[in-house]
C-alpha cells in the first residue's frame, strides 16, 4: 500500500516537473524565434548616443498621453471625421444675363396689353 | 347567343352524368365495405377494453416528470435557475453560462430522455444503441465528445486575437508559461484529494482559465467530470476581477505597481503572418497532442492577418463561433446531471479550481518580479497576472489595478501580450497532460 502511494506521488511530481519544464522550453524557443523576427524585421532608427551637448538631441520616447493624442489624430484623419474646409466659395457672384423670361420690363410689357 | 348556351349547358350535362355514375358505383360498393368495417369493429372490440376515466388520468399522471421528481432533481433545477439568473441579471459570462445553465435544466427533467450518459459510458460512444436511445442533447454532445467544438471555438478566438503585443514583447511568453504553474500545482493537489491522475489533470487545467482547453482536455481524460469542471472554469473566469486583484496587491509593492512601461514597437504585417505559421510548426512538432488546439487557434489568426480571406475570417469570428458556442454550452450543461453534479467531488473540484486560479495568478506575478532582477527595463509585475488566459478580462484587470496606483499608467497592451501568451501556454500544458495521461 505504501509502495503504491509512493508510486502515485512520485508519478505526480514527475508529471508536474516535466510539464512545467516543457511549457517553459516550448515558450522559450518561441521567445528566441520572435527575437530573431524582431531583429530582422524592425528597421533600426539610429539615435545619436554620443553627443557632447545633451541639449543637441531629444530622446524619442513618447508618453502614453502623447501616443493617445497621435492615435486619435490619425484615426480622425483616416476616417474623415475631422472638420475640414471643402475649398468651395460659398457665396457666388452670379452675373444675371438678360433673358426675356427674367426681364421685368419684358414681363410688364407683355402682361399689359 | 345559342352557341354560348351550348357551351354553358355542355359542362353542366357532363357534371350531372358523372355524379349519377359515381352514385351508382358507390351504391354497388357500399354493402361490401360496410361488411368489412363491421368485421374489423368486431375484431377490435375483442381486444379493446372500455376506458376508465380515472385509470386514464392516472396513466397520464404517472408518465409526467412530477412522479419521478426527488430532492436531487429539485436541487439541480434550482442550481440551473440560479445560473440562469447569474447569466442574465449579473451578466457573468452570459454567452456561455446561459446555454450551459439551460442545458443543465433540460437534462435534469426526469423521463424526458434529452441526455443519456450511458451512451457515452466507459469513455466510448456506444453507436449500437445510439439511434434507439439518443436524445437531442446526445447528438449535440457528440461535438464535445469528438473534440470538435473546442477546436472550432479556438478558430474563432484566433481570428479575434491580435498577437501584435506578444510579437513586440516576446518576454511576455515567459509570463504566460509561469501562469501555468497553477495547472501543475493543482494537479498535485487533486492527487492529494484522492482523484485519479486523469481526473487530477482535468481539474488542474481549470487553472489555465481557458474554457475550450478545459473542455477539450476533460472530454478526453475524464468525461465524467465535464459538467462540474466546465461550470467551475467559466464561473471563475467570470470572477477574475474579484479573484485576481487581492493576490496582485499582496505580491507587489507600491513601487512595483508604479512602474511605467515603454510603448511597444510597431509590428509589421509580415511578422503577424509568419507568427501563426511558425508557432504551429514548432508546437505541433514538439507536442503533437496540442496540434489540434494550437493549429485551430493559429489558423483563425492567419485568416485574420493575411487579409485575403476576409469573408472566412468574419465567419469564424461571428457566425461560426456563435453557433458553436450555443452547441458547446448546451451540451456541456447537459452533462451536469444530478448523479454527476451533486456529490462531494464537485465541491472539491470547485475548491481546487479557485486554488488553480490563485496559483496561476501568483506564478505570473512572481516570475515578473524575478525577471525584474535581471532586466534593465523593468516590467510592471501586474502584467504577469494576465498570463492566465481569460482573454481579455485578465488584461483589463492588470490595467485597472495598475491605474489604481498610477492613473497615467497604461498597461493594457503589455498585459494583452502575456494574456495571449497564456492561451498558447495553456494549450501546450493541455497537450502535455494529454500525451502523458491520455
Amino acid at each position: 500500500m505504501n509502495n503504491l502511494l509512493l508510486t502515485i506521488w512520485s508519478n505526480a511530481f514527475i508529471i508536474c516537473g516535466i510539464g512545467i519544464a516543457i511549457v517553459f522550453a516550448v515558450l522559450i524557443v518561441l521567445v528566441f524565434i520572435l527575437n530573431i523576427f524582431s531583429a530582422i524585421m524592425t528597421t533600426k532608427i539610429k539615435i545619436p548616443t554620443e553627443s557632447k551637448n545633451k541639449d543637441d538631441f531629444y530622446e524619442i520616447h513618447l508618453t502614453a498621453s502623447e501616443s493617445a493624442a497621435i492615435a486619435a489624430a490619425i484615426h480622425l484623419y483616416y476616417y474623415n471625421d475631422i472638420e475640414t474646409e471643402k475649398q468651395q466659395i460659398t457665396i457666388k457672384n452670379i452675373e444675371r444675363k438678360y433673358s426675356p423670361w427674367s426681364s421685368k420690363i419684358y414681363g410688364i410689357n407683355n402682361l399689359v396689353r | 347567343m345559342e352557341k354560348f348556351k351550348k357551351y354553358l349547358l355542355l359542362p353542366i350535362f357532363v357534371f350531372i352524368t358523372l355524379s349519377i355514375s359515381a352514385q351508382n358505383e358507390s351504391s354497388k360498393n357500399t354493402p361490401d365495405s360496410s361488411i368489412q368495417t363491421e368485421k374489423s369493429i368486431e375484431q377490435t372490440a375483442d381486444s379493446v377494453e372500455p376506458l376508465d376515466l380515472i385509470d386514464s388520468f392516472n396513466k397520464i399522471l404517472n408518465s409526467t416528470g412530477f412522479v419521478f421528481i426527488d430532492f436531487k432533481v429539485i436541487l439541480m433545477l434550482l442550481i440551473s435557475c440560479l445560473l440562469i439568473y447569474l447569466a442574465i441579471a449579473k451578466q457573468y459570462e452570459p454567452l456561455l453560462l446561459l446555454p450551459i445553465a439551460f442545458g443543465m435544466l433540460l437534462s435534469n427533467f426526469p423521463t424526458a430522455g434529452m441526455f443519456n450518459p450511458e451512451l457515452f459510458a466507459n469513455g466510448k460512444i456506444h453507436w449500437d444503441i445510439f439511434t434507439d436511445k439518443g436524445g437531442l442533447l446526445d447528438y449535440i454532445y457528440l461535438g464535445v465528445k469528438l473534440g470538435i467544438y473546442p477546436c472550432l471555438i479556438f478558430l474563432g478566438v484566433g481570428a479575434l486575437t491580435d498577437f501584435g503585443p506578444l510579437i513586440a514583447n516576446p518576454k511576455s511568453l515567459l509570463l504566460g508559461a509561469a501562469a501555468q504553474l497553477g495547472i501543475f500545482a493543482t494537479y498535485i493537489g487533486a492527487i492529494g484529494l484522492d482523484f485519479l491522475p486523469r481526473q487530477a489533470g482535468s481539474i488542474g487545467i481549470i487553472g489555465g482559465a481557458d474554457g475550450p482547453t478545459a473542455i477539450y482536455l476533460t472530454s478526453k481524460l475524464a468525461p465524467e467530470l465535464l459538467g462540474p469542471i466546465a461550470v467551475a472554469a467559466y464561473s471563475y473566469m467570470a470572477l477574475v476581477p474579484v479573484i485576481q486583484p487581492p493576490i496582485m496587491r499582496l505580491l507587489t509593492s507600491k513601487k512595483e505597481r508604479l512602474i511605467e512601461m515603454k510603448q511597444l514597437r510597431m509590428v509589421s504585417k509580415t511578422e503577424k503572418i509568419l507568427f501563426p505559421i511558425v508557432v504551429t510548426i514548432i508546437t505541433s512538432l514538439t507536442l503533437p497532442s496540442a496540434a489540434s488546439l494550437i493549429g485551430s487557434l493559429m489558423l483563425g489568426n492567419l485568416m485574420k492577418e493575411c487579409g485575403v480571406v476576409e469573408r472566412l475570417s468574419k465567419t469564424v469570428q461571428n457566425e461560426l463561433m456563435n453557433i458553436v458556442t450555443i452547441f458547446l454550452g448546451i451540451s456541456v450543461g447537459a452533462t451536469a446531471t444530478a448523479s454527476t453534479f451533486l456529490n462531494i467531488q464537485t465541491i472539491k473540484i470547485l475548491l481546487m479550481g479557485v486554488t488553480a486560479f490563485c496559483l496561476g495568478t501568483a506564478g505570473g506575478v512572481l516570475l515578473a518580479k524575478f525577471m525584474n532582477l535581471f532586466l534593465k527595463e523593468k516590467i510592471n509585475p501586474l502584467i504577469g497576472s494576465a498570463g492566465v488566459s481569460a482573454v481579455p478580462m485578465a488584461a483589463r484587470v492588470s490595467q485597472n489595478v495598475g491605474q489604481e496606483s498610477n492613473p497615467h499608467n497604461y498597461l493594457l497592451m503589455h498585459a494583452m501580450g502575456s494574456n495571449v501568451a497564456g492561451v498558447i501556454g495553456s494549450a501546450v500544458a493541455a497537450g502535455i497532460l494529454l500525451s502523458i495521461l491520455g
